[in-house]
């Protein structure tokens, strides 16, 4: 039986979120943190002997930049990258460029806390008009304007990543290609709660963390063997700690 | 010691054209260096955008009387320096990276294709990480990180065969000025073939493994390099103009060469000679038949533009060849 390889890496720090602000489908880049985490995943694979045939990316330049730097790093500047919306983060609605604290501070902890940690209680839409919908962007301009979300929460963000998935990656995989997904927050936990079978209340908690490789070897249903993180067990205790932090009041 | 002495003699050859004589032979490529800040603003000073462009191609005499319209608009661009062409030697597909200042070129050439309002909806590039890493940067630099970016080893460069990896002004002092000249400069000789034990082989390489092993090459002419350039323009790059996508073309000296020999029908005598600059964005007017449009500014024997400072590209134009110049 070939065990099958798939790899996903969760993009690194980004301008925003050092200045502590919703992002979303906001397309900001990564700060000099963030480029050194893709370089640092980019390090880890080389080291640890990994190659791919394929890229999955978003279309949000963040993603895209931990892709190219992890392709460079390996030396894989030639394997085809896919970038699609579906891969995206969970879209902000109305909360998009707003400061984390500032608005806990308004609203309260905890309906933030609902905001960004319940399933299916999406953010405030926004309007049509709102240059911060997709539909006003040139990037989805390809798009029908019913998949552009003006908001979304947990379980619209997993609905609208699973049918790329069952279209695009997994037929790489059931071909026994090398995959490697480097994506998102909120779009990899969708990912991962498919793959191994997660609730709701459990892939809440989790919290994957920026920059470090997350391998899963698959059986030829593309059933889950095992998963590991490519880093040792204290360091990333860590880093999960770390994103479990942001956003609140301070 | 020694290395700083070839440190300044190298410096005096860059900037200041000087060949040494027989015995430290560096000579550098000319001119392909990137702007400084005052010589990129005003490259992009030069720069109009795209609509207006698409206005004064319609607008030229021989267009306009013809009624030809601009269909489709087709960018390409070379890859700058690469840690090879400092040493000066046959790269063809062998896979070096981009040099420092071949980075800082693909920076310059995004921020005018920017400038220039050129917003293509798809790249094709050649699987050497040269010219991606040219792509990977303009696109950062034009916010179109998202675009598909399809790789074809059938934009890669010519491939030099046997000459692969030696150096330009040791062939010549090996084979003579005028082999050298032949095997670069004529149209359909190829330099000797490698054999499939050599590391220049490209079946060794994996990125090459869906290539049935007859198609991948042992040596090129520059007729071969454009024979197999053509079935990804025909089959790959057509269809994607002809369905409205607005494309980038990310490759070489000769793959390019091939594209603008087919688009302009430029004969075989004269091709071989043609110096296209790296660096600089060219773009291509195309009416519905995928025949080009002269721009007004274009320089003969092309009819695409090239954007940027004009004085300094037609400069750039002359100074590019001499590479094997041992004088």
């Amino acid at each position: 039986m070939v065990v099958k390889t798939l790899v996903l890496v969760r993009h690194g720090e980004s301008q925003w979120n050092q200045e502590n602000r919703f992002t979303g489908w906001t397309d900001v880049p990564l700060n000099e943190t963030g480029k050194n985490e893709a370089k640092a995943a980019g390090e880890v694979l080389k080291e640890k002997g990994y190659s791919f045939d394929i890229a999955f990316t978003s279309v949000l330049k963040r993603a895209v930049h931990t892709t190219w730097n992890i392709l460079e790093e390996l030396d894989l500047h030639y394997i085809p990258v896919i970038n699609s919306w579906r891969l995206n983060e969970r879209h902000y609605g109305a909360l998009q460029g707003l400061n984390k604290a500032e608005t806990a501070a308004k609203h309260g902890d905890e309906q933030v806390l609902v905001w960004r940690r319940s399933y299916d209680v999406p953010p405030p839409p926004l309007e049509k008009a709102d240059k911060r919908w997709p539909g006003n962007d040139k990037m989805y301009a390809h798009l029908p304007r019913e998949v552009l979300p003006f908001t979304e929460c947990l379980k619209d963000t997993v609905e609208r990543v699973l049918p790329f998935w069952f279209d695009h990656i997994a037929p790489e995989l059931m071909r026994d290609k090398k995959v490697l997904v480097a994506a998102h927050g909120n779009s990899l936990r969708g990912l991962v709660k498919h793959l191994d079978g997660m609730t709701e209340d459990a892939v809440l908690k989790l919290n994957i963390p920026t920059g470090v490789p997350l391998v899963y070897e698959l059986d030829e249903e593309l059933k889950p063997i095992k998963h590991y993180y490519l880093m040792d067990e204290a360091e990333l205790k860590k880093k999960m700690d770390a994103v479990a932090q942001q956003g609140k009041a301070k | 010691m020694l290395s700083s002495f070839l440190t300044l003699v190298s410096v005096l050859v860059v900037e200041f054209s000087v060949t040494p004589c027989s015995g430290f032979v560096l000579l550098r490529r000319p001119s392909a260096r990137p702007s400084s800040r005052a010589g990129l603003k005003m490259q992009l000073q030069s720069v109009q955008p795209l609509e207006r462009e698409i206005q004064r191609v319609e607008e030229d005499e021989a267009n306009a009387a013809a009624g030809r319209k601009v269909k489709h608009v087709l960018t390409l661009i070379r890859h700058g320096h690469s840690v090879w062409n400092q040493d000066n030697i046959f790269t063809g597909w062998v896979d070096v990276p981009l040099a420092k200042d071949g980075e800082a070129e693909a920076r310059e050439a995004g921020q005018i294709m920017k400038a220039a309002d050129i917003k293509p909806d798809k790249v094709y590039v050649s699987v050497l990480k040269r010219a991606i890493q040219t792509t990977w940067i303009a696109l950062e630099e034009m916010d179109r990180m998202w675009l598909p970016v399809e790789c074809n080893w059938r934009l890669n460069e010519r491939h030099y065969g046997g000459l692969s990896g030696l150096n330009k002004i040791e062939t010549v002092q090996k084979h003579g000025e005028e082999q050298v000249h032949i095997w670069r400069r004529s149209y359909d000789i190829p330099p000797p073939p490698v054999d499939k034990h050599s590391q220049y082989w490209p079946g060794h390489d994996e990125r090459y493994k869906l290539v049935p092993e007859d198609e991948l090459p042992l040596s090129e002419s520059l007729k071969l390099t454009k024979d197999r350039f053509m079935v990804a323009w025909q089959g790959n790059i057509v269809p994607d103009l002809m369905a409205g996508k607005r494309l980038l073309v990310s490759a070489h000296g000769n793959s390019l060469r091939a594209l603008v020999m087919h688009l302009d029908d430029i004969s075989k005598e004269v091709i071989p000679s043609l110096n296209i600059p790296t660096g600089v964005p060219l773009v291509y007017y195309l009416d519905k038949q995928l025949k080009p449009l002269r721009h007004p500014d274009a320089i003969e024997p092309l009819s695409g533009q090239y954007l940027g400072d004009q004085e300094k590209i037609k400069a750039r134009i002359g100074a590019v060849k001499a590479q094997t110049g041992a004088k």
